[in-house]
């Protein structure tokens, strides 16, 4: 079912609520206006599937990942999202030591056959958007989700600011103590669902 | 890409040009006398060719005189031959129009196919006589802008070839009804010349076009090879066949040792873990050692510095016994290939948490961090005169920059491929593509190896994929 366009409406409410209060709002908005389908399209109790990735339930981008799609290991590095493998700053996989491999796992080397050198690995909220935006970030908290089968980990990188990553109000969120969402990540854990 | 399309649109600028009163004149002038047609023909065809080489070589190296190489220049050429596509598209009357004629006496008072080699070599300047299009300005303002003399040659060679052509086609046929008939099917249809002036619209568009979108092609494609190393306006690279020297400016290369370095008046290259160094001209030996587990060399007229493993060691030519640890490393941080200007020798520092370019003075005995990050790598540097060539690679991209040797050196890009990674669409599928994450290209080449000389700056590109062998491009400083 099509939503209808509140974007006016739910960014006025975004930047003076905390996420859930708002996402609570806007569902009580939604139902009046565009009925109960609609609702379950845009906060749905389970297998979430609103916005860019599976969990995701609002439009605060993603922060900045080397591949593209914000996946983290349980420490917030970058993992490749299509399959978990560890990447470095410049999107290449990595071995457990940080030396760049190909899809054979084998080392990426030189035409003297000398392996090519590691690139800097960043964890993408306390280092690498920390870094770039000039923000002290941190992950305050987070919630879990069932998405493709597994619990989903959805971790919003917070920051004493305003802005998040697009330009616009940022929400409370999981952030506490006046911190704010700043962009998002997620973390796949191996527990089916 | 950039060069073909230059190449197309200078043959059809010189096709084209046959519409004037001195393209006209010579099919006349060549075809009319049968005893020396055919000779005439081809003086003809040999002077056009050196009047267009002559003008747009002669264009491009003055560019590259004034360094007038550079994004601002490329993007006001490609800005003057867009307006130029369009005054063809449009029919536009030509202006500025040079409206001067060749000599006509020279065909009573010299022998004709030394006329013909004259009068060729006037249709072969583009801008001694009469030519019905834009193109040839826009060409020129192209070749200035690129300031590569090499393509200048190409568009030369192109345009004298697009002159020459209908001429040496024509001529022959004078006496012939085919010939009468080809020769007033020009003059009385002005649709063909219509026609042709749409062509010339199209190939400075294609032009343009290779001008702005694709940055890459900016550079010279020098071919199999890799590690380059320069000195003055000599560059030397391995090849799997062994070592390639090339003298900028001249065609041709020479066999060198593999594995060679320049620095100086000298030369050096390693064969297994014996280094040879030796003149560069005549390669006078001047010293040979051994260096175990030496992989990568740098060498000036004072100092010879190797790499073993992780360890950077130098050498003072005069006393070779002295051997200096410079720096060493820990895998996996590794130690980059060095480059030596005179005492100052440069390298690479790549760790996991960050990345550098330091300089060394050998002979002061102090060292600099010229850059650093720690988000992303900065590899490769090459050192010429106080300028620094280094390879920065992020996530995005990875681009070839230029700047002072100084620790807040503004750098300008010399070349720029994409990410050297491959990148999702930034939503999981059926999900919204309303993201802001970057989706960008990814390059089938890692940048490497670098060297730098006093115009030209030259990159290693390593495959992806591992079978594919390495090549060396060059760009403009």
């Amino acid at each position: 079912m099509p939503v209808p366009d509140l974007t006016g409406i739910a960014d006025g409410l975004a930047t003076s609520t905390s996420r859930r209060g708002f996402l609570a709002r806007v569902s009580r908005l939604l139902t009046l206006a565009a009925g109960a389908g609609a609702v379950r399209a845009l906060v749905s109790p389970g297998e979430a599937d609103a916005f860019h990735f599976c969990g995701h339930i609002y439009t605060t981008d993603s922060c900045p990942h080397p591949t593209g799609l914000p996946r983290i290991d349980a420490q917030g590095y970058p993992l490749r999202a299509v399959d978990g493998a560890p990447v470095d700053d410049l999107g290449r996989p990595i071995d457990a030591a940080g030396n760049p491999i190909d899809a054979s796992r084998r080392r990426l080397l030189d035409p003297d056959g000398r392996p090519l050198p590691p690139a800097p690995r960043s964890r993408l909220c306390q280092e690498a958007v920390a870094e770039r935006f000039d923000l002290h970030t941190r992950i305050d908290g987070a919630w879990y989700r069932c998405c493709g089968g597994h619990v989903r980990k959805l971790v919003d990188c917070c920051a004493r600011t305003r802005k998040r990553i697009n330009g616009d109000g940022a929400l409370t969120g999981y952030c506490y103590s006046g911190r704010r969402v700043f962009c998002v990540m997620y973390y796949d854990t191996k527990i089916p669902c | 890409m950039l060069t073909v399309a230059l190449a197309a649109a200078a043959f059809l600028a010189g096709v084209t040009g046959t519409w004037s009163p001195c393209g006209f004149s010579m099919i006349e002038t060549i075809g009319a006398p049968r005893r020396f047609v055919l000779r005439s023909c081809a003086t003809f065809a040999l002077g056009a060719v050196l009047g267009g080489v002559a003008t747009f070589a002669g264009i491009a190296a003055v560019g590259l005189a004034v360094r007038g190489v550079g994004r601002t220049a490329v993007v006001a050429a490609a800005g003057l031959a867009l307006a130029a596509a369009l005054g063809e598209l449009r029919a536009a009357r030509i202006a500025p129009q040079v409206r001067r004629q060749v000599p006509e006496h020279w065909r009573r008072t010299l022998p004709l196919p030394l006329a013909a080699l004259l009068y060729g070599v006037l249709l072969g300047l583009g801008f001694t006589t009469f030519v019905l299009t834009f193109a040839v300005w826009a060409l020129a303002g192209v070749v200035l802008a690129l300031g590569r003399p090499e393509l200048g040659v190409v568009a030369g060679v192109a345009f004298g070839v697009g002159r020459a052509l209908p001429v040496v086609t024509i001529a022959p046929l004078l006496d012939r009804r085919v010939g009468v008939r080809l020769l007033a099917l020009i003059g009385e249809r002005p649709r063909i010349l219509r026609a042709m002036r749409v062509a010339d619209g199209a190939a400075l568009l294609v032009a343009v076009g290779a001008l702005l979108v694709s940055p890459a092609s900016a550079a010279t494609n020098l071919g199999e090879g890799f590690d380059p190393s320069a000195a003055g306006g000599t560059v030397v690279w391995t090849t799997v066949a062994g070592g390639v020297e090339l003298h900028e400016g001249q065609v041709g290369t020479a066999s060198v040792p593999a594995h060679a370095v320049l620095g100086g008046a000298l030369i050096a290259w390693r064969d297994g873990d014996t280094v040879h160094v030796a003149q560069a001209a005549g390669l006078a030996p001047v010293l040979d050692m051994t260096v175990p587990g030496v992989d990568a060399l740098a060498v000036s007229d004072t100092w010879l510095v190797t790499r073993s493993g992780d360890m950077l060691s130098a050498v003072p030519l005069a006393t070779p016994d002295q051997l200096h640890v410079i720096a060493s490393g820990k895998p996996p941080a590794q130690i980059g290939r060095p480059s030596l200007d005179g005492d100052v020798v440069v390298y690479h520092v790549a760790s996991r948490s960050g990345s550098r370019i330091v300089a060394d003075d050998l002979a002061a005995s102090t060292r600099r961090t010229l850059r650093q990050t720690a988000s992303a790598l900065l590899t490769n540097p090459a050192l010429v005169g106080g300028q620094l060539l280094y390879v920065r690679q992020t996530n995005l991209a990875q681009l070839l920059e230029l700047g002072p040797a100084t620790r807040r050196g503004h750098d300008r890009v010399l070349y720029r491929l994409a990410a050297p990674s491959v990148h999702d669409s930034g939503h999981e599928p059926r999900y919204t593509h309303r993201t802001r994450t970057p989706h960008p290209k990814t390059s089938p080449f890692t940048l490497w190896t670098t060297a730098l000389s006093a115009t030209r700056a030259y990159v290693t590109l390593l495959p992806r994929k591992p079978s594919a062998p390495a090549r060396i491009v060059s760009v403009a400083r």
